[in-house]
């Protein structure tokens, strides 16, 4: 009995680090995806789908659109809710996220919105999450370089 | 019990409970989500061509322009004075020492908007600071400064300044990306020195 109680401080000191670690674990609001992750979903499965993906797609989905509801020139689609981007992470837009069936499709007029949205919703563990590209693939160069053959060092 | 013997059952304990904690050698983001959306709705974080053209024209040696592009890409033409870490590579550690830093202001690219934002986030959400992103990617580039031409009667001061900041980076840009790899370097370290020999200095 003498020896349990010599050893009190002991199980207190480790009680007080597992329940931080615990806390800590359980955290919805803390990162704790693979940075690398992200990478690697954007760039070997492809993050983006087209418009005619979209309109082809037989699951079930869901369109977040990331314009402020002012925002005229946004285009209005089936089975989507409006979330400014800046109120992405309020509770009642976690609920909605975390309720959503199926794919979950990021628009937005500003591709760099849709873009950092999908890295965010990527690194706090949201899987089936794409980005609507409107246009045809943003990343692709448009112009061709014509070298000027006269060049030389002067 | 003596205290030798209680620090030995400490330590014991907390050497068991790390052995049963879940291995993690993965790089998360050091931002918590509600602070990375804070920094990610700033327009702060953008530099426009017309910006980077001044960068490059007065070869401002505060930046450092990254190419997130393929290796293919890039050495069909990029902007001078960038260096290419493609996107799918970022979080290679032989780039962490330029990416990690707090010296030189970091301006990300690619030819669209798309990957240029997505490593600013992932660099961003890890705590890497002096972070930017070149608003437009390279076909902005193109479009604006490469392309510009002005049309019209006269021309005010302002635009003079803004249409011979881009016709000078348009030289350098042409220039540089028409000779072989070999002669770039050469190219940059001949202009400084006629550059200062102009400006009256020495070598």
């Amino acid at each position: 009995m003498n020896k349990i109680k010599s050893l009190g401080l002991i199980i207190g000191l480790l009680l007080i680090v597992l329940i931080l670690v615990i806390a800590r674990t359980s955290n919805q609001n803390l990162f704790k995806q693979d940075a690398q992750n992200a990478i690697e979903s954007a760039t070997k499965s492809g993050n983006s789908i087209s418009l005619v993906e979209l309109k082809n797609l037989s699951e079930e989905y869901l369109v977040i659109n990331l314009n402020n509801l002012d925002n005229s020139n946004s285009t209005q689609f089936q089975n989507s809710i409006n979330i400014p981007f800046e109120s992405l992470l309020e509770k009642a837009n976690r609920k909605i996220l975390n309720e959503a069936k199926g794919k979950i499709i990021l628009y937005s007029t500003n591709i760099s919105i849709a873009s950092k949205t999908w890295v965010i919703l990527n690194q706090l563990n949201y899987s089936n999450v794409f980005i609507l590209q409107s246009e045809q693939n943003p990343e692709v160069f448009k112009y061709k370089f014509q070298p000027d053959t006269t060049a030389k060092l002067e | 019990m003596n205290a030798r013997i209680k620090l030995s059952v400490l330590l014991v304990a907390i050497g068991i409970l790390l052995a049963f904690l879940p291995f993690n050698a993965a790089k998360s983001f050091y931002l918590k989500p509600t602070e990375l959306l804070l920094k990610s709705v700033s327009d702060e974080i953008y530099f426009s061509v017309d910006q980077v053209a001044r960068f490059v024209n007065n070869e401002d040696s505060t930046i450092q322009l990254i190419d997130l592009r393929s290796e293919e890409e890039y050495k069909e033409c990029n902007i001078p004075g960038s260096i290419n870490i493609p996107f799918a590579d970022l979080l290679n550690p032989d780039w962490e020492g330029y990416i990690n830093q707090k010296i030189l202001r970091n301006i990300f690219y690619g030819n669209g908007d798309q990957i240029a934002n997505s490593a600013w986030t992932i660099a961003t959400g890890l705590g890497y600071e002096n972070t930017f992103v070149m608003k437009g990617g390279l076909n902005e580039w193109y479009k604006t400064v490469m392309l510009s031409e002005f049309k019209g009667e006269r021309i005010t001061p302002r635009e003079n300044v803004i249409f011979e900041n881009r016709f000078n980076a348009r030289k350098t840009f042409t220039q540089i990306n028409s000779l072989p790899d070999s002669l770039k370097m050469q190219f940059l370290a001949a202009r400084r020195l006629k550059e200062t020999q102009l400006d009256g200095g020495c070598e």
